[in-house]
């Protein structure tokens, strides 16, 4: 691979990107520039801080560089404060692309490099932004460490899964719309402009509510409330998830010594579209994730497990919820065990079982008591039983589901483990990415007889547990899955 | 089915000696506190005897009780191929790192450490819930210790991760 090794810059587009952003960003200048022009009568401070801001804009533009040759990439940005970073080639793990409107329409995309070893607060590196036609050359000459002597040509690209209008039946089961209402509230009572629209809605509520009836306008702001955070809901999935495409493409057999080389790449949105191509090599699992709600409609999520992605959050995204036969497919698929993702599990036993129900119910119980002596002494309302009733009921569902979720399964290097009700997960990790083993016993899980086992890996989320295996079974679980555990000093058959 | 066996080796004789002196630090301040209380307002006397009385039944947990119960908690074992550890004292943990999986071993020895002259090893692997904790060792083990991993984490060259 021949690299170029002269300092490049981005696209001279930036130019144009560059001022705006910096506007944007400095906001909060512009307005006091504004404010102190209007008050001293000077119109010049407004056009000076533009002037300033914009000069600043371009100015970046001229102090970013970046070099790719044959051991690092770098990068150098910064007016004032410079900063410059390199990182190994070998290291590379993922490269991400993001282009947002502006930067779409000026045909421009971010890109984002991901290593192996990525802190939390530490930015990462970031191209921003070089021309959209530039992306494929510079995605197979940065991954290309990764894919020996892959150009694109080479590549045969597998199409996994693509986007489907019906996906949008699992969005209004998020909370997404309402976070969003929510958020579009806060903003509008901090600029100040909630409190008269507040006034002004209490005002009509009153006066509906004296021609209608109480009962009337509060189930229309509630249905309108729901309607409004589906309609949201939905609509973000479909910008953010529509033209889906997530695509294998495999690196030349024999090239490779693991047959799961190669890369992933996925590809989504409509009007701010992202790609993420990730280096297969260093896939250790993946997550199907089923929430309640979206498991009532048979659908699920997947994450993936990797090395040099963040398990938690958009980062590991491969599939938003979709029908589950998809996520279980593709993730049959990319680990290549489809017993893993679907098969049957190994149960906890009663003891786990008690605890959940002991969980569930506890604060139940408590309730219940206080609403006894509650009774003894005042005579609460019948409503305030009917309320207790119905929790209690929802929580013993709940203990159930939980009890009924509880699994886990070693075979064929897998270790799969699946726990939860409301955020129900089952997590297949590959046995030869764990790193450490731990066996964790709270006074109460050494009462019951049980321990959590958890699985460390340098992968996706870091920790992955067997929730409340039976304390016998713990260590037997973990050399099922780890050859050195069975064969370690302390081990005794 | 397998049975597991615990890690062989107690932290140093001097470690809940130290524990003790350390948890008895925390204290100072609100023993203090009461103190200026009582002088500030000596009624009612019944509220300054219950909180003592509280405060002295936390005391003699945290500085008598707990540090004798991680003493036998705390065990460790290093084999040819794995660091082995038990630690805890009301949440109790075991864990197994492989050798070959061994990133970085550091020691770290704090004032109240020096004091006593133990020292704390820390055996990290690539995953941040992958990490093996040595604590209170007497300070010739933990040399030994550091010098017996890093002479056998020398020899595995493979990737870690």
């Amino acid at each position: 691979m021949t690299a170029d090794v002269s300092w490049q810059r981005l696209s001279p587009r930036m130019l144009l990107v560059h001022p705006v952003h910096e506007v944007l960003r400095q906001l909060p200048v512009l307005v006091g520039s504004l404010v102190l022009g209007s008050s001293t009568g000077n119109n010049a401070w407004p056009l000076a801080a533009v002037s300033v801001i914009v000069g600043i804009g371009l100015l970046r533009w001229f102090f970013t560089t970046y070099r790719i040759d044959d051991e690092n990439v770098s990068l150098r940005t910064g007016v004032l404060r410079r900063r410059s970073i390199s990182i190994p080639r070998n290291r590379i793990r993922s490269v991400q692309t993001d282009s947002r409107l502006l930067h779409r329409v000026l045909g421009l995309t971010v890109l984002r490099v991901g290593t192996g070893h990525e802190s939390r607060g530490h930015s990462g590196f970031a191209l921003d932004a070089v021309e959209a036609a530039q992306v494929p050359m510079l995605r197979a000459t940065l991954l290309s460490e990764s894919v020996p002597g892959s150009a694109p040509a080479q590549l045969a690209g597998r199409v996994l899964a693509q986007w489907r209008p019906s996906w949008l039946r699992y969005a209004p089961l998020s909370f997404s719309g309402v976070v969003m209402i929510a958020a579009v509230v806060g903003l509008a009572y901090q600029s100040g402009i909630g409190v008269t629209l507040s006034q002004r809605a209490a005002k009509a509520g009153a006066e509906a509510a004296h021609r209608t009836g109480v009962v009337v306008v509060v189930s229309f702001g509630v249905v309108g409330l729901v309607v409004a955070s589906v309609l949201l809901a939905v609509v973000w999935s479909w910008l953010t998830y529509g033209g889906l495409v997530l695509r294998r493409d495999d690196a030349e057999r024999g090239l490779s010594e693991r047959p799961s080389g190669g890369v992933l790449h996925l590809r989504h949105g409509l009007v701010r579209l992202r790609e993420h191509t990730f280096d297969m090599r260093r896939l250790r699992g993946g997550t199907l994730r089923e929430p309640l709600l979206v498991r009532v409609l048979r659908g699920a999520r997947l994450d993936a497990v990797m090395t040099g992605v963040h398990g938690e959050g958009e980062s590991s995204v491969l599939l938003p919820a979709c029908p589950a036969s998809t996520a279980t497919g593709v993730l049959s698929e990319l680990i290549g065990d489809g017993d893993a993702v679907s098969g049957p599990l190994q149960r906890h036993g009663a003891a786990a079982t008690r605890r959940r129900w002991t969980r569930a119910l506890g604060l139940p119980a408590l309730g219940g008591v206080a609403l006894a002596v509650a009774n003894a002494v005042a005579g609460p309302p019948v409503w305030v039983w009917v309320v207790w009733a119905v929790v209690t009921v929802a929580c013993a569902l709940l203990a159930v589901d939980r009890a009924r979720s509880l699994g886990h399964r070693v075979a064929d290097g897998w270790l799969v483990a699946r726990a939860g009700s409301l955020e129900r997960r089952r997590d297949c990790i590959a046995c030869d990415g764990i790193v450490a083993w731990t066996v964790r016993q709270t006074l109460l899980q050494r009462r019951a007889g049980v321990a959590t086992l958890v699985a460390a890996t340098a992968a996706g989320r870091k920790r992955y547990e067997v929730i409340d295996v039976p304390a016998d079974r713990a260590w037997s679980v973990a050399a099922e899955a780890s050859p050195w555990v069975a064969q370690s000093f302390w081990a005794r058959a | 089915m397998i049975a597991f066996a615990e890690p062989a080796h107690p932290p140093s004789r001097r470690a809940p000696l130290m524990w003790a002196v350390s948890a008895s630090m925390a204290w100072i301040v609100p023993i203090a506190a009461q103190v200026v209380w009582l002088v500030v307002a000596p009624r009612p006397g019944w509220a300054h005897l219950l909180v003592a009385v509280v405060t002295a039944v936390l005391l003699v947990a945290h500085v008598f009780v707990v540090p004798l119960w991680r003493y036998r908690v705390h065990r460790w074992e290093i084999s040819p191929q794995a660091v082995f550890t038990r630690s805890g004292w009301l949440v109790q943990q075991r864990r197994i790192a492989p050798i070959s999986r061994v990133q970085t071993v550091d020691t770290y020895r704090g004032p109240l450490d020096r004091l006593f002259g133990v020292a704390n090893v820390t055996v990290t692997t690539a995953s941040s819930a992958g990490a093996v904790h040595i604590v209170a060792l007497d300070a010739a083990v933990a040399d030994g210790v550091v010098e017996q991993l890093t002479d056998i984490a020398a020899l595995g060259a493979e990737d870690a991760t």
